[in-house]
């Protein structure tokens, strides 16, 4: 029973900590209805950058992360014209929306696709360039500050920089969600993601406001990264593939798109995880995530699509 | 690495020996290429012809519109198919390769049929997901037999060693190079032959608008299904050459972003012919060598260069537009030559025949 409980905190604790990956992700993706491949690698990059400023000199926890964060953004920027932006020419069959739209997927998102994966790449090379070992130190908390919890004559052991990021990670979630529901802003963002024609016509600049969007997530993605970053103490160039892989499997598991479906796919991803690895093993804890995603998309073909359109009620006005 | 492995090609002997000494004299004419070049030469075409195949089948399934993450799975599904049937059941090499296509074409066509509702995305997403779960199995996979100094046979972690066929027979590198090409040709031309034909073009139908294809009473189900079967059987032979190579295959190797390089290349080379996959290999490979002098920048200017090309060619190089027209020249071409050799040739039954190009499918 007593390590029942530690193991669902642990789960939940790093399921939090994957919901705010997949936040990023998701949102991007409901804003641009194309899948963002080199949204880990933008992360990534920025962490390096921290690592590299961390490397010259005894510099402060903040700046490191205001450092991260900033780079980010302006990685954002520069895969946002290269890959999403409108492109500069395309030749008139292939401009033509499909005649079915949102059948599958189509001319543009496969464009979109192939470019940030490619831009992931060139990212990745990029990181190994500037700090060419293959683990670099990052600025880490205070790995030591533990809680602990009496509970039925044993204790809960608690990370105290993992409890204070998965608390941080859920409040940033909630502000978000609150943010899109109830702004003017976040009601133009909603507006966009439901039909871009139709904002447009509305007087929504959509182009810009992509952008800035776009920024905007991928310095969240670089937040993001300095507070995992910090808590493990160390970064690799594998950390944008790795962010990639469980932003996706948590938003697709709650339905991409959707803030809360992404807090829920973020702690089934944690608690799968965790339990899976008290059963099976390393091996097995890996086998369990794909296996959990693989039979969400197939039977049940998807809490994610049918939540799909719903990331968004109905309720126009904002307060 | 593969002349350690195979054996310097003079332990090759006869018939074989004399193939392998003809392709390298006849590599050693080609401009700036010695000795040392020819074998290198040899590696660089066979990874080529390899990895070509594998883009083929993202390929295939592009045609059909649907993305997938998961090309890997059948090309380590290929691997460790073929390289059962060579070392465990001891077949011959072209048996063990189509019982590793059956392995890869299976896995595809059911993989098919359970994700046939989702779209987009959530494929490829699914297909993802089913290659590292395909993946993390074979990594778990036990089944050692011992076959004469020592146990041979998958072994987890450790991967599955010393599958050496091709040693054992005796088969150069450059022989085996010509196997491989061989394939490749055989593969091309089926492919060519394929797109050309009604099924071709109605799979490159689906794959404008799946829903307007359905309207038109195309079996929009079925025919994905034969070109997911298709992708899986294509993926799957390259993973069977790809392990009788190196000799060695585990199943790290066949990790994401195996599958999402095949895509990449697919996309580059371009969706209008099946040589598109080619050019895109030739490319990233080309640029490898061409490019030592940018030692370690060299995915920096191969990712945004690819960037940069995708933005104005969104087809990729070899678009649809460029191969029909490339076509609808020669052909007018090959008409002129023809009203030359037989001057009473209507010329007007030539011309409008003209109009209907195959394998153009326009959307107005």
């Amino acid at each position: 029973m007593f390590e029942w409980i530690q193991t669902s905190i642990d789960g939940i604790v790093d399921g939090a900590i994957y919901a705010l990956i997949g936040l990023g992700l998701s949102l991007s993706y409901s804003s641009l209805r194309r899948l963002n491949l080199a949204y880990g690698a933008i992360a990534m990059l920025a962490a390096y950058c921290g690592a590299w400023v961390a490397f010259q000199g005894e510099i402060s926890m903040v700046l490191i992360a205001l450092i991260v964060i900033g780079v980010a953004g302006l990685i954002g920027l520069y895969v946002e014209q290269l890959c999403f932006a409108k492109p500069l020419q395309v030749s008139g069959r292939i401009d033509n929306a499909s005649v079915t739209a949102d059948a599958g997927i189509d001319q543009r998102d496969l464009v979109a696709l192939a470019s940030s994966f490619a831009i992931w790449m060139q990212l990745e090379q990029l990181a190994i360039n500037m700090l060419p070992r293959h683990m670099n130190a990052f600025p880490a908390f205070d790995a030591d500050a533990t809680v602990l919890l009496p509970l039925m004559g044993e204790q809960l052991i608690l990370r105290l920089d993992r409890l204070t990021v998965a608390v941080l990670s859920i409040m940033l979630i909630t502000v978000i969600h609150r943010l899109i529901k109830g702004s003017r802003v976040g009601l133009a963002w909603r507006a966009i993601a439901e039909h871009r024609m139709a904002s447009h016509l509305m007087g929504i600049s959509v182009d810009r406001f992509q952008t800035v969007i776009f920024i905007l997530l991928s310095s969240l993605s670089g937040f993001t990264a300095f507070l995992i970053l910090a808590i493990e103490g160390q970064v690799t160039a594998m950390f944008g593939m790795w962010m990639l892989l469980k932003g996706l499997t948590a938003a697709m598991l709650g339905g991409l798109g959707s803030v809360l479906g992404v807090m829920t796919g973020g702690l089934m991803l944690g608690l799968t995880e965790a339990w899976a690895q008290v059963f099976f093993g390393a091996i097995g804890r890996e086998f369990a995530v794909y296996a959990l995603l693989f039979l969400t998309l197939t039977l049940r073909s998807g809490l994610a699509a049918r939540r799909k359109e719903q990331h968004f009620d109905r309720r126009v006005v904002p307060r | 690495m593969s002349d350690r492995v195979f054996g310097s090609s003079s332990a090759a002997t006869g018939m074989d020996g004399a193939i392998a000494k003809a392709v390298r004299q006849s590599l050693c004419h080609l401009p700036g290429v010695d000795d040392a070049g020819a074998s290198y030469l040899v590696n660089v075409l066979s990874d080529i012809s390899i990895l070509s195949l594998i883009a083929l089948s993202s390929y295939v399934l592009l045609l059909s519109g649907r993305v997938s993450f998961g090309q890997q799975a059948y090309f380590g599904l290929g691997a460790y198919g073929s390289a059962v049937g060579t070392v465990l059941f001891g077949w011959s090499l072209p048996l063990a390769l189509v019982f590793g296509i059956a392995c890869g074409a299976f896995c595809a066509y059911f993989l098919a049929l359970i994700t046939r509702p989702l779209s987009g995305l959530y494929f490829a997403v699914a297909s993802l997901a089913f290659a590292e779960m395909l993946r993390l199995a074979l990594s778990s996979w036990h089944w050692q037999v011992d076959r004469g100094g020592g146990p041979v046979g998958p072994a987890g972690l450790e991967g599955f060693r010393s599958i050496r066929w091709l040693y054992e027979n005796n088969v150069a590198p450059e022989v085996f190079l010509l196997i491989c090409l061989a394939l490749l040709g055989a593969v091309l031309i089926g492919q060519m032959l394929l797109e050309r034909r009604r099924i071709g073009m109605s799979i490159r139908m689906i794959g404008y608008d799946e829903v307007l294809a359905a309207a038109q009473g195309l079996p929009v189900d079925r025919l994905r299904l034969f070109a997911a079967t298709l992708s899986g059987g294509l993926a799957a032979i390259a993973g069977g050459l790809y392990a009788h190579r190196t000799t060695y295959v585990e199943a790290s190797l066949f990790d994401p972003m195996l599958g999402v390089h095949a895509l990449g290349y697919a996309l580059l080379g371009g969706l209008g012919t099946a040589l598109g996959p080619l050019l895109g290999v030739a490319l990233d490979l080309g640029l490898l060598d061409a490019s030592r002098l940018v030692d370690g920048w060299r995915m920096v200017i191969f990712g945004g260069l690819i960037a940069i090309i995708l933005r104005v060619r969104p087809r990729g190089l070899l678009d649809e537009s460029l191969v029909n027209s490339t076509q609808r020249r020669a052909r007018h071409i090959v008409g002129r030559l023809r009203c030359l050799i037989s001057p009473h040739r209507d010329l007007d039954a030539q011309s409008s025949r003209d109009a209907i190009v195959p394998g153009s499918i326009r959307k107005s």
